[in-house]
């Protein structure tokens, strides 16, 4: 009776997977998914009217917990009442002040009036709790989890309802600069980790009805709120349902990260590639949701998924939209340059010194012969043993404490590669090459897609060993396969360039001045797609003051824009 | 059909482009000059209209029958075994187009650049690469060979671009040739390279507007028809035709004699490299077809799980042909009686379903 076995049905809906289908099954046989072993024991039981009986299953439950505080008091120096809460996680200064206070001091307008059972409930939520946040609950599972979502709980002898008002404080951040997406010109707010001030700040970016938050509850033990965001009349509702369908079919213990969400739900779980966009910024969410992505936010992350996605955005900045439309291209094009760089650059090295030397420039090819002499390994071993240190030395960096990170890139890159190459294990060449790469690694600025690059380049790295450039072109037909059969909510991952959209291909490589970009990406299936007004531009010559004859200084200055 | 029908025109164009433009690129212009010396173009315009009135025919049929591919009308139109038995023969034709254009291109990778390697082991990468795709659906083939197609026609544009200035117009005439006895077998010769426009007949059952089918068709042949007539001009006018005929793949000499001042001397390489784009959406054409025609052939459900079963088979036919030269008579061989099942076996279905006044469901066109 206690146990809740999660059944076959839910299991199957669950996991999509086959895979993973017959494990789990066996599983389930002698354990079911970790239950919330305290509440299963009330969790149907409803509220007596007895103040003894009620406070005695809350103190069962919480009881052990130093910080559980139980305050018996009078209402209105009447009724015997406890207020029940705990109290590392609530606002002293509410409590006291809107809770306690009133309900201990007979409002003014009801001095001397006698106020029955009956009246009382009516009186105490209408006209005495001055908190905007009060409800009544009588299922006493419902108010043990109010409390330990931080809520104070008031029960009162020979009432069969309890009152539980919402008095959660916890410290949270200020909200700062975004440290994994950092822009130059552009906005500096970033996520934290609370959903409340995330959600505020998409609010006040997007102040319409047309905002849609739909909450749910993910993790039996973290029960941890999650939030898809979509604005309703711009993104498809099939999408919106899909993605809802795949959130309520997760049941997992622990949800401490939307990385957990993104696992469970992306499309194909094998891919180098991520098929779900994470942003820490709110101006980045705000233009998706705008474009008809869905935004799936969950508590205690300070990142928000976005999906659908292409692969198109994993180059994309907020900035390049935000600056000239020629600066934003001319950025673009150098990321891209930089991704092809970090894919590309150490295998059509190995190639062409293994197998095309034909290809290097004669004058060239002495340096690189001479570079080479002293080393013993071929090209490919060189080549993968000093990615292999680079990976090392990335993943040190990002785990050591900062005071010390500085000062170990630096020792890592200067003094090993020197050292490298003085002792012969590595041509200078190599070490320039590598460098390159590791740069424009960095370049990509989505790590998840960065990450994918990271790992492809040591396949085509070894396929240059092996075939040469022919072996290049192999893995990169590869990949472009992969990338082309992948598919994110249904959206192929490299629209609009295949299955071709002109208005698309406006924003991939460069990015189109603003007002040639007048219709949503068509490959999202917006429900409305029109994102300008009529007029076209935003400013024409035509509009301009008309200037005076013969006076050039001053039709100059007429000419700037006026709004 | 348990699929969208999402194919559109531009889709369908790539894909029959891609396809024809294949491994047979290397060994076109020897093709011609054998055939009929400096009438090497002529002979390759006229291969391009048989294979136009063949690309016509299967078009046709297919505008007809909408919702069928070839293998399903077909049993429609001439009765459910003498169907069967001409559908084995165009699948087991396919099959040996397949393993040859892999090994064709293994050849010449192991001539050209891997000297070491194994003929072995670029062929079968070469398969790998086109059956791994070969599982997925449709959409992601068109999406695929849309995405390659410029990889493909643009070397092939830059080396004609850049050869032109070797090029000797005397050499293409004149315009007749000298020999006219073994024009005809030339002729078919180049027309079997544009067999991989056969892959239309499983195309226009997925395509959204299948009646648009025929300007497709023109496009495709047009555009690599004209390809095709390029490559033959630029090496005839290069070379002249005697010293053709003592090369076995011209378009890589082509290729080789091109360079582009100091920065790129060695334009074969990078040639050759890129063309296994154009080898590989051929293969991954005809693989496809394979797969497809199987499953419609045993009434499966999906192909995915032939893909991977064909894989042996394909691999124990390319490696048949000892050489490269008995390949080539292979090829030839098999591309020109190719020609009956992949022209003359469409004319007579056509004939027969007009005759009987046969045609498909209507369809739901949606888009």
């Amino acid at each position: 009776m206690d146990v809740v076995f999660i059944t076959y049905d839910r299991s199957e809906k669950y996991l999509k997977s086959n895979f993973f289908k017959k494990n789990k099954n066996k599983n389930k046989q002698d354990q079911e998914i970790t239950p919330d072993q305290m509440m299963k024991k009330n969790n149907r039981s409803k509220l007596t009217g007895k103040l003894d009986e009620t406070i005695q299953i809350i103190k069962s439950l919480l009881g052990e917990n130093d910080d559980f505080v139980i305050r018996h008091f009078h209402i209105f120096g009447h009724y015997s009442a406890a207020m029940v809460y705990l109290s590392h996680i609530v606002d002293h200064e509410v409590v006291n002040r809107d809770i306690l206070k009133p309900l201990m001091n007979v409002p003014n307008h009801l001095v001397n009036k006698m106020i029955n059972l009956t009246q009382l409930e009516d009186v105490l939520l209408n006209e005495t709790l001055s908190h905007s946040k009060t409800h009544i609950e009588n299922d006493i599972g419902k108010l043990i989890s109010a409390l330990l979502h931080g809520k104070t709980v008031i029960v009162i002898e020979k009432l069969d309802k309890a009152f539980h008002i919402d008095t959660h404080k916890v410290e949270k951040r200020a909200v700062t600069q975004p440290e994994t997406e950092q822009v130059i010109l552009g906005p500096r707010e970033g996520y934290i980790e609370s959903i409340v001030t995330n959600l505020a700040l998409l609010r006040n970016r997007l102040p319409t009805a047309d905002l849609k938050v739909k909450t749910m509850t993910i993790g039996r033990l973290t029960k941890t709120k999650v939030a898809i965001c979509y604005l309703k009349g711009i993104a498809n509702e099939s999408l919106i349902k899909e993605v809802e369908k795949r959130l309520s079919q997760i049941d997992i213990d622990v949800l401490l990260d939307v990385g957990y969400l993104e696992q469970f739900i992306e499309d194909n779980h094998y891919s180098p590639f991520p098929q779900i966009q994470t942003t820490e910024r709110p101006d980045k969410t705000v233009a998706s949701l705008a474009e008809g992505r869905v935004a799936i936010i969950a508590d205690g992350s300070p990142f928000a998924l976005i999906a659908p996605v292409v692969f198109h955005q994993f180059y994309q900045t907020t900035e390049d939209y935000s600056s000239r439309f020629l600066m934003g291209s001319f950025m673009r094009m150098a990321r891209v340059l930089a991704l092809v760089f970090s894919l590309f650059f150490p295998g059509i090295y190995v190639s062409m010194i293994s197998f095309n030397p034909e290809l290097i420039p004669t004058e060239f090819a002495v340096a690189v012969a001479g570079g080479r002499a002293g080393v013993p390994y071929p090209a490919v071993v060189e080549v993968l043993l000093m990615e292999v240190s680079m990976e090392v030395l990335r993943e040190a960096t990002v785990r050591l404490p900062r005071q010390v990170g500085g000062a170990l890139s630096i020792v890592g890159v200067l003094v090993i590669g020197q050292a490298a190459v003085e002792a012969g294990f590595a041509s200078p060449i190599t070490v320039v090459f590598i460098a390159l790469t590791t740069i424009g690694s960095f370049a990509t600025p989505a790590y998840t897609a960065a990450f994918a690059l990271r790992i492809l380049r040591f396949l085509i790295i070894i396929l240059a060993g092996i075939f040469g450039l022919y072996g290049v072109v192999v893995g990169v037909i590869f990949i472009f396969n992969h990338m082309l059969s992948l598919k994110s909510f249904g959206v192929p991952f490299m629209s609009p360039m295949s299955p071709g959209n002109l208005q698309g291909i406006k924003d991939t490589g460069v990015r189109a001045p603003l007002w040639w970009m007048y219709k949503r990406p068509s490959f999202l299936h917006p429900t409305n797609e029109v994102r300008l007004g009529t007029s076209p531009k935003p400013f024409q010559k035509a509009q301009s003051v008309p200037s005076v004859e013969g006076n050039q200084l001053t039709q100059e200055e007429k000419n700037e824009p006026t709004p | 059909m348990n699929q969208l029908r999402e194919i559109t025109v531009i889709q369908t164009t790539c894909i029959l482009i891609s396809t024809i433009i294949g491994v047979g690129v290397l060994p076109l212009p020897l093709f011609g000059v054998k055939a009929a010396d400096t009438g090497a173009p002529l002979v390759t315009f006229l291969a391009i209209m048989i294979a136009f009135l063949g690309l016509w025919v299967i078009t046709k049929l297919g505008i007809r029958f909408p919702n069928q591919s070839i293998i399903q009308y077909s049993e429609t139109i001439i009765g459910k075994w003498p169907a069967r038995i001409c559908n084995f023969l165009v699948i087991a034709f396919f099959l040996l187009l397949t393993g040859l254009g892999a090994r064709e291109f293994g050849e010449v990778v192991v001539t050209a650049v891997l000297r070491e390697t194994p003929i072995e082991v670029t062929v079968i990468v070469m398969l790998l690469m086109a059956a791994i795709p070969a599982r997925n659906d449709i959409n992601i083939f068109s999406y695929i060979h849309v995405f390659f197609l410029p990889v493909i026609l643009s070397p092939g544009l830059i080396i004609v671009a850049l050869s032109l200035k070797n090029a000797n117009v005397l050499y293409l005439q004149p315009l007749w040739g000298h020999d006219h006895k073994v024009m005809i077998l030339g002729i078919l010769t180049i027309a079997a390279l544009f067999q991989g426009t056969f892959i239309i007949t499983i195309l226009i059952p997925y395509m959204r507007r299948p009646k648009k089918a025929m300007k497709a068709s023109l496009w495709a042949i047009g555009i690599a028809g004209t390809f095709y007539l390029l490559i033959v001009i630029a090496a005839v006018s290069v070379f002249g035709p005697e010293e053709i005929k003592q090369l076995l793949w011209p378009t890589l000499e082509l290729a080789r004699t091109t360079s582009w001042g100091r920065v790129l001397q060695r334009l074969d390489v990078i040639f050759l490299v890129v063309w296994v784009t154009a080898v590989f959406t051929t293969l991954y054409s005809s693989y496809l077809f394979m797969a497809f025609s199987i499953s419609q052939f045993f009434h499966l459900r999906d192909h995915k799980m032939l893909s991977y079963f064909l894989l042996p088979l394909v691999f124990v036919i390319a490696m048949y042909p000892k050489n490269s030269l008995k390949m080539y008579e292979v090829i030839v061989l098999v591309g020109t009686f190719g020609l009956i099942l992949t022209i003359i076996y469409p004319c007579v279905l056509l004939v027969m379903a007009i005759l009987r006044k046969q045609e498909g469901h209507r369809t739901i066109e949606n888009g």
